[in-house]
């Protein structure tokens, strides 16, 4: 009963951020009745998916401070148990979301358990041999379509909330902002938990918060497997959005590094971090890809702009934009 | 069966020959991550830009590619030193996950620069003194000159690369750096040339690497990644920060990868039925992956290391 009081306890955040969170939830609630163009929907929805991704791999990567470099093989769990139950056993989106969930965190389970005797470095470069691995072993399973995918059929008339197969954009959109408010909430209370407080002790000092009597290691594993369920619930939902899943979309090394470098750059550790991040960059590269991507004789121009402003905030504010936000708090207050 | 063996020995030969050039491209990162502590995803790109400082220096200049190596390290240690200067020395004032993330923007830009300014068709050295020749050393095991002059010359820049590090002045200022920096300070070393200095030799070894790969290994822009990763797995796998464990562990890589025709061959040996379509070979590099988790799990300070 607590956890739940707790998750919907928004009081202990300042005024002026619950201000500008209302307002931008009014806008987000709002933006498929505002004019907008379907580029503009599209990057919408990518938009909530990555602030979801992102808020996954704050609750490790964040409050826990392990750098998490493979999640991308916890979106392809989730997108292929959908796509499969789907096309071979028709199972609907709904009862396939909580198997795929199911599916990733047991396989969290199994690959966090040795992966959390590393740390710093050597545990980042073992989350992407872990992320390749499965992706190599996709890319040649002929039982999930090897390198080529899978497509989803058409299941019956549109629109269809069982399969979660609609024409308009905006479907999708709801279902998935319905989604980045749970994540929100649940996120919310997992900051005030006993799992997050112990989180933060490790992430300060692994051998003070060890010698108060926390199981660092089964922490980080409960953490990673939470962070794993989110990620794995947007891979469901991406299966039914894009209809179309191969191993290089869904499992690559940059999903994994972008789900990461968003919430860090936005400010890991903060609820708010993730989904700034993600407010900046997906936009940022979807136009820059449509302004620049397409023209004759500029290939690579946009990608070579958007790791310049990375390197740049990187350099600049290794913090993450959020930080400027608590730096000017800070000084107000002196 | 004399199939099998003679398979055995090729790939043994050729495993040997691929590690030592893994080895010289995980030298550069083993470097760097010693002195200073920080990973550098851009390393495939200094890789592929050593590659293209061969392949279009050698018709300018008109000579041999394998004597464009000198400019070649030039080339790479400039680099280093502009990405010392310019990125990574306002990196290392933030946390771990910012130094990752700013190389990671290095890397795509790197990538992106010479997708804009040299297209996306592979390329490779069509003439030059090695390219096409070959020795037969036994019966069935061919020696491509290529392959046996880069393993060469990847072993004599290791060797180059161990004396400055053991048996010069500024070697052991290094060594010093990257056992306590602040203590290093305190003796007078200037910590930030240090610094620029294995940025400095990293970039050149890593260059070089990629000036001796390009007589076999068509370049294009997206050339680095496979690289980074296999010099990654090297890395942690020797431990990171030491010379003689990235020698070891790319030897080890370059057989890992070169052995699983041997399992091909032994499958078509024995005729398993079931097995048959199964093509051990296309897993290769999940093999390096996989046993590098493996070995990371069991000693997690990998094969040599000494940082933690």
């Amino acid at each position: 009963m607590e956890a739940i009081r707790n998750a919907f306890d928004f009081s202990d955040l300042p005024r002026s951020e619950l201000i500008i969170a209302a307002l931008a939830l009014l806008f987000l609630l709002l933006f498929p009745v505002l004019p907008h163009s379907s580029f503009a929907m599209a990057t919408m929805i990518q938009f909530l998916m990555f602030s979801l991704y992102g808020m996954g791999w704050n609750l490790i990567g964040g409050y826990g401070g392990q750098v998490d470099l493979g999640k991308a093989q916890y979106v392809g769990i989730g997108a292929y148990t959908t796509a499969v139950l789907m096309i071979r056993l028709d199972m609907p989106f709904w009862f396939s979301l909580p198997v795929g969930l199911a599916l990733a965190v047991l396989w969290s389970f199994i690959i966090g358990y040795p992966l959390f005797r590393l740390k710093g470095h050597y545990f980042a470069i073992a989350t992407i041999a872990t992320s390749l691995v499965l992706k190599d072993l996709f890319e040649v399973w002929n039982f999930v379509g090897g390198a080529r995918g899978l497509e989803i059929p058409l299941k019956g008339h549109l629109p269809n909330w069982l399969y979660l197969q609609f024409k308009q954009d905006y479907y999708y959109f709801y279902v998935l902002l319905a989604m980045f408010l749970v994540g929100l909430i649940y996120v919310n209370g997992f900051r005030h938990s006993r799992l997050g407080f112990q989180l933060r002790a490790i992430k300060d000092n692994e051998n003070v918060a060890r010698s108060l009597g926390i199981d660092a290691h089964w922490c980080k594993i409960k953490a990673y497997a939470t962070a794993t369920a989110f990620v794995a619930a947007v891979g469901s939902f991406h299966a039914c959005y894009n209809f179309n899943i191969e191993p290089e979309d869904v499992m690559s090394l940059d999903l994994s590094v972008l789900i990461a470098l968003m919430a860090m750059l936005g400010g890991a550790g903060s609820m708010w971090g993730p989904i700034i991040g993600a407010a900046i960059l997906v936009p940022m590269k979807s136009y820059l890809g449509d302004w620049l991507g397409g023209k004759a004789g500029m290939a690579g121009l946009d990608l070579l702009l958007y790791g310049a402003i990375i390197m740049f905030i990187a350099a600049a504010q290794p913090r993450g934009l959020y930080g400027i936000v608590e730096a000017l708090r800070v000084r107000r207050q002196r | 069966m004399e199939d099998l063996a003679v398979q055995i020995l090729k790939s043994l030969v050729s495993g040997l020959l691929m590690g030592l050039v893994f080895a010289l491209v995980a030298l550069g990162l083993t470097v760097v991550f010693g002195v200073m502590d920080i990973v550098n995803f851009a390393h495939g790109e200094f890789l592929m830009i050593g590659m293209y400082a061969t392949l279009l220096t050698s018709p300018w200049l008109g000579v041999d590619p394998v004597l464009t190596l000198p400019l070649c390290g030039l080339v790479g240690a400039v680099l280093g030193l502009l990405c010392y200067y310019g990125l990574i020395r306002f990196l290392l004032r933030g946390p771990m996950i910012a130094q990752l993330f700013g190389t990671f923007g290095l890397m795509l830009f790197l990538r992106n620069l010479a997708l804009l300014t040299m297209g996306s068709e592979p390329r490779i050295i069509h003439a030059g003194w090695l390219v096409g020749k070959s020795f037969l050393v036994g019966p069935g095991v061919v020696l491509e000159s290529t392959k046996l002059a880069a393993a060469v010359l990847s072993v004599a820049s290791f060797l180059a690369v161990w004396w400055l590090i053991n048996r010069t002045r500024v070697g052991k200022a290094l060594t010093a750096t990257s056992l306590d920096a602040e203590g290093a300070r305190y003796m007078g070393i200037s910590t930030e040339r240090m610094n620029a200095l294995a940025w400095a030799v990293g970039g050149a070894s890593v260059a070089v690497a990629g000036g001796l790969l390009v007589n076999f290994w068509p370049v294009e822009p997206g050339v680095g990644l496979l690289f980074t990763m296999i010099a990654f797995a090297t890395v942690a796998l020797g431990g990171f920060g030491s010379v003689r464990g990235a020698f070891v562990a790319g030897v080890l890589i370059g057989l890992i990868v070169n052995v699983p025709p041997v399992w091909d061959a032994m499958l078509r040996a024995i005729d398993a039925v079931g097995l048959k379509n199964l093509e051990i070979h296309s897993f290769k590099y999940t093999m390096v992956y996989a046993i590098y988790f493996l070995i990371m799990v069991i000693r997690p300070q990998g094969l040599f290391g000494w940082k933690q």
